[in-house]
């Protein structure tokens, strides 16, 4: 019998990587052969793909694949003033490296980046329901360069005001959930006033942004202390990356549990190309919620663009094939597809 | 073909990879065809390490490289050429650049030499320059391959560096006198178990060899691993530092460093050419720590230089050469 009580639901946490007639455009576009529109036009029918794999699957929550951003910071970069990029630096432990924003004065925005996307796409998603992703305030900072004369924490907090005025306008143009990510979390050398300083942050986004909001850690479990730092966000979800340790995340969950949130687990492995084993998946998973009995999410441990395009389509399958089981396991109530 | 002597202090050198020439991009192309002409494609080749090696005795590096003129990618390159990979779809490494991450499919072994007629060539139109002889570490080959086995890490990366050993005898056996093994996948991971991982496929790779072996190590925060990293058993550690202010400077002082040292004082993420006077500050920087000597520094970038345009990257050469120059002089 199912527990309507209990509701679960999926998504992928971000990115889709790039399908071969994507890449080429873009490359022509740098060639000089093909042109501004050509590359809107290839980018709108490339995530219209992606968008149309996650709906399929069941997801609840569906992001547009972010498929023309270089990097998670590149598109707010190009779209702020006194920030430009700089030099290429390694993205945590990946073989990828995003471009270095420079902060040289205070930020402004420009133009709006989530928005017209969600505009855009929104269309596009039905049934399922829109997400949009900003990069996390604190992680955004920490990985530029601050040449600004400003304090870590005044930059941090402008950025944190930019954000938050993103996230407000992308849920008035459709978004229901405001994804924030703050991998920097799961370094073990940040430190609690870190952390602290995050949760404040992606709280003032929350309050800006008036919809759902969820905050994502991943490339890795959070430090003890870290994590409970975090639990003072005042976010709807926290998602937390148990695919590339569980054993560490599967302590820590069970040590301090969700506070306030509710979880997300990001399950499936996708810097992996190797099929996740659904029914360990479905067990870890159990374990970690023995006890918790409300909403949950499932998702991927973290964007699926490091993978390449075919595992992305198929590391989306199993998820949806995961929650399917899980719920059934739970017995709890699966909502997909924007309803129940 | 003459002897070269390479300077007491200070030499200068370089990482490995250089911008691709336009007939290296050629011959990559060609490889990727259906119908590949082998005997184009060394010619090819040849005249692009031709070139690279022309640039580095044009500006006056002192111990050179073949600019890894062949190697679509670090990884890759071995990937093709042992056993016991495939090569997945695309994957992207920064904008809308891509390689085809390898996926390890079976026993990784050694087949016949992969890095070889490179090497040969290069050190044939070197001027008597030695000519680093440079393969990708068993660590990074690994972590920036795709795992299709189900098969413990730590004897996969042992594995890898098994087979990368013979390559290495080949080598040596050829005359090769440096020899650099390149881990840029440890600063990514910096932990004890990790450290401590490479220091034991270093061991077996390196082990009873009369080379000045070399390990290059860039990026990240090497500084949580450094107690680990100065104990390899090797003669010079090449690190990357300019990219990151020097932040690894103090680390060196507090474990009483006494290898050589490869200093990286080109960033070779900008196209800023460094001044001969950044270069000595750079320099004088470290000489004011008092760890090492003059005779213990050789001066390089802080990583390859294949991502910059050719003229760019051989002005920052040109600069740190002279820089070195000057440092002779004054230490």
């Amino acid at each position: 019998m199912v527990n309507a009580e209990v509701l679960l639901w999926f998504s992928t946490l971000g990115g889709y990587p790039r399908c071969r007639y994507l890449r080429r455009i873009l490359r022509d576009f740098e060639q000089g052969s093909a042109s501004r529109w050509e590359v809107e036009e290839a980018v709108t029918r490339a995530s219209a793909t992606v968008i149309g794999v996650q709906v399929a699957s069941g997801a609840l929550y569906v992001s547009d694949g972010m498929l023309d951003w270089h990097d998670i910071f590149r598109p707010f970069v190009d779209a702020w003033r006194g920030v430009t990029s700089g030099g290429l630096l390694r993205y945590f432990d990946n073989n990828f490296f995003y471009r270095v924003p420079i902060f040289v004065g205070e930020p402004e925005t420009s133009y709006l980046v989530l928005a017209p996307r969600v505009r855009k796409f929104l269309p596009l998603v039905e049934p399922s329901k829109l997400k949009v992703v900003v990069p996390g305030p604190v992680t955004f900072t920490v990985m530029a360069e601050n040449r600004t004369g400003r304090t870590f924490e005044e930059l941090a907090d402008r950025v944190a005001s930019l954000l938050a005025e993103e996230a407000r306008r992308a849920a008035e143009a459709g978004a229901e959930l405001v994804q924030i990510d703050e991998p920097i979390l799961s370094d073990p050398e940040v430190s609690v006033d870190t952390a602290r300083l995050s949760a404040e942050l992606c709280s003032k986004i929350a309050r800006s942004a008036g919809v759902k909001t969820s905050l994502a850690i991943y490339f890795g479990a959070p430090e003890v202390r870290v994590y409970e730092a975090v639990l003072d966000a005042r976010v709807d979800y926290l998602s937390v990356d148990i695919a590339t340790n569980p054993a560490r995340a599967l302590e820590l969950l069970k040590l301090k549990g969700f506070g306030s949130h509710a979880p997300v687990l990001g399950l499936v492995d996708s810097r992996s190309i190797l099929p996740d084993d659904i029914s360990k998946l479905v067990e870890l998973a159990k374990e970690v919620l023995a006890g918790y009995d409300g909403e949950v999410g499932v998702t991927t441990s973290t964007w699926l663009d490091l993978i390449p395009y075919q595992y992305s389509l198929e590391k989306t399958r199993l998820l949806g094939l995961l929650a399917e089981l899980l719920a059934q396991k739970l017995r709890a109530q699966l909502v997909r597809r924007g309803g129940t | 073909m003459g002897v070269y002597e390479v300077p007491r202090k200070f030499p200068t050198t370089v990482i490995g990879s250089y911008p691709k020439l336009p007939e290296a991009e050629e011959a990559l192309k060609l490889r990727k065809s259906s119908k590949v002409d082998w005997s184009r494609f060394r010619d090819l080749v040849h005249i692009a390490i031709r070139g690279v090696v022309g640039d580095y005795i044009e500006v006056g590096v002192d111990v050179v490289s073949d600019g890894e003129q062949s190697r679509e990618d670090m990884v890759v390159f071995f990937a093709e050429n042992l056993r016991g990979f495939t090569l997945s779809d695309w994957v992207r490494v920064f904008d809308n650049v891509y390689f085809r991450r390898p996926v390890i499919v079976e026993k990784v072994e050694w087949v016949s030499p992969v890095t070889l007629e490179d090497w040969l060539y290069a050190t044939s139109v070197s001027q008597g320059r030695p000519v680093k002889a440079i393969v990708t570490g068993p660590y990074t080959i690994v972590e920036w391959s795709f795992v299709a086995r189900h098969v413990d890490r730590a004897e996969l990366v042992l594995e890898v560096a098994l087979a990368l050993r013979k390559e290495i005898e080949k080598l040596v056996e050829a005359g090769a006198r440096y020899v650099q093994v390149d881990e840029p996948a440890l600063s990514t991971r910096p932990t004890k178990e990790d450290a401590q991982l490479v220091g034991e496929a270093l061991r077996r790779m390196l082990h009873g060899l009369d080379v000045k072996r070399i390990v290059h190590i860039c990026y990240g925060r090497l500084e949580r691993i450094f107690e680990y990293v100065v104990d390899y058993s090797v003669d010079q550690l090449a690190l990357e530092f300019k990219n990151s202010n020097f932040r690894l400077l103090p680390y060196l002082k507090e474990y009483s460093y006494s290898k050589e040292l490869g200093f990286g004082v080109i960033d070779v993420h900008v196209t800023k050419v460094e001044t001969e006077r950044e270069v000595l500050d750079a320099v004088e920087k470290l000489m004011k720590l008092g760890v090492v000597g003059p005779e213990k520094i050789f001066l390089n970038p802080d990583c390859g230089l294949k991502r910059l345009p050719r003229e760019i990257a051989k002005a920052k050469l040109r600069n740190m050469v002279e820089a070195a120059k000057k440092a002779r002089e004054i230490w």
